[in-house]
C-alpha cells in the first residue's frame, strides 16, 4: 500500500508537472538519466544488423515484419522462433555463428526463449501499441523508424534492446499534450487523450 | 516440425512450457521496471493468435447437469473465462454464478496430481503404467457381478465407452448416482403426461405456479428458465406480463422473485393442489370426473386447515388460475422430498390437465436418436442399490467417477463402512474427496477446461421456429488449454486405456480418446449435419469450432393422461414432540449439492436470501426462534433421530414456523482447502426415509430438535444491520403478507 501510495503520488506530481511545461518546453527525448539499465539476454540480438541503414550493414527490415502485432493488438510482440526460422534455415553464411547455433538450440528442443522485458510498465498502465501505430504510421504515413523511435529510440544502433526513455506518466502526458496534425494532409491539428480511464483501467 | 506443420495441440504443448512470467513486486522510483520479468515468445504460433487479444473456443459447462454451452476465453494459452454460447438454446449466451466458477476447478491448488496408491494408512504416489497394471491385476479373476461402476449423470461418448468396458467386464452394475436430482419429478411426469422431462414453456404462460421448483436458483436447468422468466415478465409480450407464484414452505431464489410467496406447512403441497382443483370447479371450471371425485373431498375449509394456507388465499388462486390462461403448474424438490413424493407431484400435475396446460406450456422434447450416448440421468435409488450390494458384499472392485457418495450419503445408509468392505475400490477424482480418501487407488482427472467429451443434455431445449418439436443437440467439451498438471488424464483416455486391457484389438486404432471421438464422429457426419461428400478435416473443425450439434430427434409427445386413480394423500400429523420441526435441507444456486464446494468463488458468493458467505447457516422463522429464545448468530444444535449438526442461526421470515433450513454442499471434511471445513453437512443426519414409489430419498422427511450451545457469533454475511438485527421485528423483509396483496390488477 505505501508502495502503491508512493507510485501514486509521484505519478500525479509528475503528471501535474508535466501538464504544465508540456507544451512549452517538452523534456529532451533522451537524457542520459533516462536511459535504462543494460539488460542481459538469452541471445545478444542484434537490432542493429535487422533494423539498421543500409550504409552502416544493416538490411532495413520493417520493425513490424517481426513485431507484427503492433499494428493490430496492444503489445508488440516478441516474435516466435518460428519467424526467426523461416529466414534463417536459408541464410547459410550465419549458420554457424554462436547465436545462431543457440537459437536452432533452443528450435530443435522447441523451448521458447526466456527474454527478459525492457519495457515493463507497471500492472496498472495499459498501453496500447496499435492505437499509436494507427495514428502515426498508417494515418499520418511518417516513417516506421521515427514512428516506433518515439518510445524505443534509435534501435538501428542497438544490440539487445535497451530503454533509451522515461515511459512514465509526465513523460507520456507530454507527447499527449503536443499538437500533432490529424492526418498526413492536414492542418488541422489534436492531441491524445488525457483521460485517467484511457490508461488506467 | 517445419513451419507451417503444426496443429493446435503442438501449440498446446508450446505454450505449456511458456507463458511462465516471474512477477515481481516493483516499487521502486521508476514505473518501469527492465530486465526483471521475462516476457516468453513463442516457438510457434498458428495465424488466428495474436498476443493480447482473446479466442474463444465453444465447449459444454461441467458445473452442474444443465449442460448450457460456453466459450471459453483464451488469451495466450491460458483460459481466463467462460462465456455463454450466444447460439445455444440452452443458455442463449448466458451463465450462472456456478458455471463461471468452473475455471476455478480447473485451475485449483488442491487438485490430485499424480496417481495414488493406498497402503495401509498411507498414500504413495505411482506411475499410471503401475496404477493401470494394478487395476488389471485385480480385475482377473474377479467376476462381472462382482464390479460396479458408480458415476453421476453421464451421457455422450464417455458414456459409450464406459458401456463398452462394462460389457467386456460381463457387469451389468452401473450405479449412476445424483445427490440432488429430480428422480420423483421424472417418475410423476412420465406417468402424468407421457414423458420424464416435457419442455416447459415459462416464456408461454400467463401465470406460473411453482410448487417449489426453483427453478430460476437450482432447478433442472435454471439458466434456460431465467431466459424463459426474463420473457414472461415482459409487459411487452402478447400475452402480458405473466404473474409467478411460488408455493414452499422455505423461500427459495425463485420466491423471492415471485409476485406471491406461499409458505405451505411441509409435505402439503398436494392437498393443497387439490384444493385449487376443487376451487376451480367451484368457480366454473369443468373438472374432469375422474379427478373430482378425488378433489371434492379438499374443501377450502378442508385445504386451509391442512396446508395452513388461507382460504381466501386458495380462492385467490383459483381465480388467477381461471382467469389466465395457459398457466403452468410445476413441481420441484420443495414438494417431492417426501414418503408421499410422488402423490404430490402426481396431485399437482393434476392442475396442469385440468387447466387445460397440456401441450400448450408442457410441450413434447425430443431425444437424440443414439440410444448409446443419450443421458443416463442419476437418482438416489440407484446408490441404495449399490449401498445394499457393497453391504451384502458382492461387490470386490468399485469405481467410483464424479461422485461423492461418503459425503452426501445420509450416515444412516452407513455407506462408508459399506464401502469399505469392497476389496478395492478405484476413485476417478479430480479433488481428494471423501470418497477418494475412502477409496485404495485414485486417479487424478483432467478438468473440464482440459479434456475432451460429448454432452446430451437431459432437459432438452429446442430453438423456436419449425423442426422445434424433433431438435435434439450434441455438444463438445474440448480442452482450452494444456494441462495445468502434466500428469492428469482424461476420463476417456483412462477408459479407453482399460478397454485396452480386456480387448487391445478392438481399439488398437485409437490412440487416444481424442482419436476415438473424432471417428466416431466422422463416422455419423451425415447423422451429425453433414454431407457424405464433406471433407473429414474440414467438418471436424467446424463442428467442433461451433460446440453445438444439432440433430434431427426422435420427437416425443405430451399427453393429457395424469390421472386421480390412486392417488392417496396422507393426512398431516401432529408433529413428534421430541421432534418439532421439520427439516429442509436447501440447494442453493451456487452450493448445489456440494460437488463444487472447493471452489472459493462460491463459498464467498453471498446466498441471494441470507447473503451469508463462508458457512452454513440454520433458517428459523423468527416466531419460531421468539419461542426458543434463540436470537440471529446463536450457534445451535439441530439434532436429527440420525445425526446432528451445529451451526449458526438466521432469523428468516421466509420459512414457515414449523420448518427450518439449512444448506446442503457444506461441511467436507476432505476435498481442499475451501471446502474442508467450512459449515456442516446435512446430509449425514437425514433420516433414511424414501419416496413409496420412485425409492427416492425423501429429503425433507426429517424431523429436528433445536437447542443452543450457548455460543454466538457474528454472522459473516453481506447484508447491514438492518436485516440481521431487525428481522424479527415486522416491517423490515415481509412489507405486506402474503394474503393482503392486491390481487385484482394481476388478474
Ligand atoms: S446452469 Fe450454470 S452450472 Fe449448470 S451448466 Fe448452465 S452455466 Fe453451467
Amino acid at each position: 500500500m505505501k508502495c502503491f501510495l508512493r507510485s501514486l503520488t509521484l505519478l500525479v506530481g509528475l503528471f501535474f508537472y508535466a501538464s504544465s511545461h508540456a507544451t512549452d518546453a517538452l523534456p529532451t527525448l533522451t537524457t542520459p538519466d533516462d536511459v535504462g539499465p543494460v539488460v542481459e539476454q538469452p541471445i545478444e540480438f542484434p537490432h542493429f544488423r535487422h533494423a539498421g541503414d543500409a550504409k552502416d550493414g544493416g538490411m532495413q527490415i520493417n520493425c513490424m515484419y517481426c513485431h507484427t502485432y503492433a499494428r493490430r493488438s496492444m503489445v508488440a510482440g516478441i516474435p516466435p522462433i518460428q519467424k526467426c526460422i523461416g529466414c534463417h534455415q536459408s541464410i547459410e553464411s550465419v549458420r554457424d555463428k554462436p547465436r545462431i547455433q543457440k537459437l536452432f538450440e533452443y528450435w530443435d528442443a522447441k523451448k521458447p526463449i526466456p527474454w527478459k522485458k525492457v519495457h515493463d510498465l507497471p500492472d496498472f498502465v495499459r498501453f496500447n501499441h496499435e492505437r499509436h501505430i494507427q495514428r502515426f504510421y498508417f494515418q499520418q504515413d511518417r516513417p516506421y523508424q521515427e514512428v516506433c523511435g518515439y518510445c524505443h529510440g534509435n534501435v538501428k544502433a542497438m544490440t539487445v534492446a535497451q530503454r533509451q526513455k522515461p515511459i512514465t506518466m509526465g513523460w507520456c502526458a507530454s507527447c499527449h499534450q503536443k499538437d500533432h496534425p490529424v492526418s498526413a494532409n492536414s492542418s488541422e491539428t489534436g492531441h491524445g487523450p488525457n483521460d485517467c480511464f484511457t490508461c488506467h483501467k | 516440425m517445419t513451419e507451417n506443420d503444426f496443429s493446435r495441440r503442438d501449440f498446446l504443448k508450446v505454450l505449456g512450457w511458456g507463458g511462465t512470467a516471474v512477477a515481481l513486486s516493483g516499487c521502486g522510483n521508476t514505473s518501469i521496471q527492465d530486465g526483471q520479468e521475462t516476457v516468453t515468445s513463442y516457438v510457434t504460433l498458428p495465424s488466428y493468435v495474436t498476443p493480447s487479444i482473446s479466442n474463444y473456443f465453444n465447449s459444454t459447462c461441467a458445473q452442474c447437469d444443465a449442460g448450457c454451452n460456453i466459450m471459453g476465453r483464451v488469451r495466450e494459452g491460458r483460459v481466463l473465462k467462460a462465456e455463454g454460447n450466444p447460439n445455444s438454446p440452452i443458455n442463449r449466451g448466458r451463465m450462472c454464478g456456478l458455471g463461471l466458477s468452473g475455471v476455478q476447478a480447473h485451475y485449483n491448488p488442491d487438485r490430485v496430481r499424480e496417481p495414488l496408491l493406498r497402503t495401509g494408512d498411507k498414500g504413495e504416489t505411482i506411475t499410471w503404467d503401475k496404477a493401470l497394471g494394478l487395476i488389471n491385476e485385480k480385475l482377473n479373476g474377479t467376476k462381472g457381478t462382482e464390479i460396479a461402476f458408480v458415476t453421476g449423470g453421464m451421457s455422450g461418448h464417455v458414456q459409450a465407452l464406459l458401456g463398452n468396458y462394462m460389457d467386456e467386464l460381463g457387469s451389468k452394475n452401473h450405479f449412476s448416482y445424483e445427490a440432488i436430482s429430480p428422480a420423483v419429478l421424472r417418475a410423476a411426469n412420465k406417468k402424468a403426461y407421457g414423458e420424464s422431462m416435457p419442455r416447459y414453456r415459462i416464456d408461454k404462460a400467463r401465470v406460473v405456479v411453482s410448487f417449489g421448483a426453483d427453478f430460476l436458483g437450482a432447478w433442472v436447468s435454471p439458466v434456460h428458465f431465467s431466459q424463459q422468466y426474463a420473457q414472461f415478465r415482459k409487459g411487452s409480450r402478447p400475452e402480458g406480463r405473466g404473474v409467478l407464484v411460488q408455493i414452499e414452505p422455505k423461500m427459495t431464489l425463485t420466491g423471492a422473485n415471485a409476485d406471491r410467496w406461499i409458505a405451505v406447512r411441509p409435505g402439503t403441497e398436494g392437498v393443497l393442489a387439490l384444493g385449487i382443483i376443487n376451487a376451480l370447479g367451484k368457480a366454473g371450471l369443468s373438472i374432469p370426473a375422474d379427478i373430482a371425485a378425488v378433489s371434492h373431498e379438499y374443501t377450502t375449509e378442508r385445504t386451509s386447515k391442512e396446508t395452513d394456507v388461507s382460504a381466501e388465499q386458495i380462492e385467490k388462486l383459483a381465480a388467477l388460475l381461471k382467469e389466465r390462461t395457459p398457466s403452468l403448474v410445476l413441481a420441484g424438490g420443495a414438494a417431492e422430498g417426501y414418503a408421499h413424493g410422488s402423490q404430490n407431484a402426481a396431485a399437482i400435475a393434476l392442475l396442469n390437465r385440468v387447466l387445460g396446460n397440456v401441450g400448450k406450456t408442457l410441450e413434447a422434447s425430443a431425444s437424440v436418436p443414439f440410444p448409446q450416448i443419450a443421458p443416463t440421468v442419476g437418482s438416489r435409488s440407484s446408490l441404495i442399490a449399490l449401498n445394499d450390494g457393497l453391504a451384502a458384499g458382492k461387490y470386490k472392485v468399485v469405481f467410483s467417477y464424479g461422485v461423492n457418495p461418503v459425503f452426501s450419503a445420509p450416515a444412516s445408509m452407513k455407506f462408508k463402512d459399506n464401502f469399505a468392505k469392497a476389496d478395492f475400490k478405484v476413485a476417478f477424482a479430480q479433488y481428494m474427496d471423501e470418497t477418494a480418501l475412502a477409496a485404495d487407488l485414485i486417479l487424478p482427472l483432467d478438468s473440464a477446461m482440459e479434456d475432451w467429451a460429448t454432452v446430451v443434455p437431459e432437459y432438452m431445449a429446442a430453438p423456436e421456429g419449425a423442426g422445434s418439436n424433433a431438435y435434439a443437440q450434441m455438444s463438445f467439451r474440448q480442452p482450452m488449454m494444456e494441462k495445468v498438471f502434466p500428469d492428469t488424464r482424461g476420463v476417456g483416455d483412462i477408459l479407453l486405456a482399460l478397454l485396452k486391457q480386456r480387448t487391445a484389438d478392438k481399439y488398437k486404432e485409437f490412440e487416444d480418446f481424442y482419436s476415438y471421438l473424432r471417428s466416431a464422429v466422422l463416422k455419423n457426419k451425415v447423422a451429425l449435419g453433414g454431407k457424405a461428400g464433406d471433407d473429414d478435416e474440414v467438418f471436424w473443425n467446424e463442428t467442433l469450432s461451433k460446440g453445438i450439434v444439432p440433430l434431427k430427434g426422435i420427437a416425443g409427445s405430451v399427453s393429457a393422461k395424469a390421472s386421480a386413480a390412486g392417488l392417496k394423500l396422507p393426512v398431516p400429523t401432529d408433529a413428534d414432540p421430541s421432534y418439532p420441526l421439520r427439516l429442509i435441507p436447501a440447494v442453493s444456486a451456487s452450493m448445489r449439492d456440494g460437488r463444487n464446494a472447493n471452489e472459493p468463488w462460491l463459498q464467498e458468493s453471498p446466498d441471494p436470501l441470507t447473503t451469508i458467505v463462508w458457512d452454513s447457516w440454520v433458517e428459523i422463522n423468527p416466531k419460531t426462534a421468539a419461542k426458543l429464545g434463540i436470537v440471529e448468530g446463536d450457534i445451535v444444535e439441530v439434532t436429527s433421530k440420525s445425526g446432528s449438526i451445529k451451526t449458526q442461526a438466521y432469523l428468516f421470515p421466509g420459512i414457515h414456523p414449523d420448518a427450518v433450513s439449512v444448506p446442503v454442499g457444506y461441511g467436507h471434511e476432505a476435498m481442499g482447502r475451501y471446502a474442508r471445513g467450512v459449515g456442516a453437512n446435512v446430509f449425514g443426519m437425514l433420516d433414511s426415509v424414501f419416496d413409496k414409489e420412485t425409492g427416492e430419498l425423501a429429503l425433507n422427511e426429517t424431523s429436528v430438535k433445536i437447542s443452543k450451545t450457548g455460543q454466538r457469533v457474528i454472522i459473516v454475511k453481506e447484508e447491514g444491520p438492518v436485516g440481521g438485527s431487525q428481522a424479527g421485528k415486522p416491517k423490515i423483509a415481509v412489507q405486506v403478507s402474503a394474503d393482503k396483496v392486491d390481487l385484482s390488477k394481476e388478474v
